[in-house]
């Protein structure tokens, strides 16, 4: 780009604003990452649950499986350092994202710390955010896969309601292979196919 | 009657530094010089005077030992840009 050409038109000068717009749009495949993480270990930790409550009598240390968030929330931290690290701009739309998932991991921690209190029937109160911070991301990245998957949680937070606690479980886990996995592979392919 | 556009802003490669950080919380010095496609010494020159009108901030700081220079831009930057875009609208309306 020239820096003496300063007898640009009207015109020239919006379609270089246009085109700089462009070239500054995020890049929607960085957050794969975190559904695939995220999915695969909520999606075990799901089952896992189901599978103990339903077929073992170890019911007391059901709950146990889900302190394999704690590594993933570290890890999940320590990729998020890396990445900022790496990355030459940040987005206004890239803050929105973080914060958008911070609000929902402190809307849905009490029901994972305090869950026993409502007898580990959480799945109905989790999925109704995590639907509505799956479906703002699909907004913000403009991929319409994860506004599927958000609606796929809504539909499965309601569902839970009407269902007894093993079986939210079932529910759950089912809503994080189509919610957060699918699109979660998705959104990696589409990067792969842009790098 | 026409405003006067900035002239500042009114220069290819200052214009697209501008319209770059006018939709990033911060860009990095190599960032905005691979989309701008300029050299460094060129990009240099213009986020000073960028910096020197108040348009921009820029900071220096060292990832390891790599020198970092991010740069965002400033309430002042913004009214300029969107007084210039609204100018540039007047005068594609003429």
């Amino acid at each position: 780009m020239e820096t003496k050409n300063d007898n640009l038109s009207p015109q020239q000068s919006l379609d270089l604003i246009s085109s700089m717009i462009n070239q500054a749009k995020g890049n929607v495949g960085r957050s794969s990452f975190y559904f695939l993480l995220w999915g695969w270990l909520i999606a075990f930790c799901n089952f896992g649950m189901y599978i103990v409550l339903k077929f073992t009598d170890y019911e007391e240390y059901a709950p146990s499986v889900w302190l394999l968030c704690i590594p993933a929330w570290a890890i999940s931290a320590m990729y998020g350092r890396r990445e900022s690290k790496t990355k030459m701009v940040q987005t206004h739309l890239d803050k929105i994202s973080m914060w958008v998932w911070i609000c929902m991991a402190i809307v849905i921690t009490p029901a994972w710390v305090f869950g026993g209190k409502i007898n580990w029937m959480m799945n109905a109160i989790i999925l109704m955010p995590v639907g509505a911070a799956t479906f703002l991301s699909g907004i913000i990245v403009r991929f319409n896969p994860l506004l599927v998957g958000g609606i796929v949680f809504w539909i499965a937070g309601i569902g839970c309601y009407f269902v007894n606690t093993t079986d939210q479980y079932l529910v759950g886990g089912i809503a994080m292979i189509l919610g957060y996995l699918v699109p979660g592979y998705m959104l990696r392919n589409q990067k792969e196919n842009h790098a | 009657m026409l405003r006067e556009l900035d002239p500042l802003l009114h220069s290819q490669l200052r214009l697209g530094i501008m319209s770059l950080l006018m939709n990033a919380e911060s860009a990095e010095f190599t960032y905005l010089k691979e989309k701008t496609n300029a050299t460094a010494g060129n990009v240099s020159v213009q986020l000073d005077k960028l910096s020197e009108a108040g348009y921009i901030s820029v900071e220096k700081t060292f990832n390891g030992k790599k020198p970092l220079t991010t740069c965002r831009i400033t309430k002042k930057g913004i009214k300029a840009f969107e007084e210039y875009v609204n100018s540039l609208k007047d005068y594609i309306k003429k």
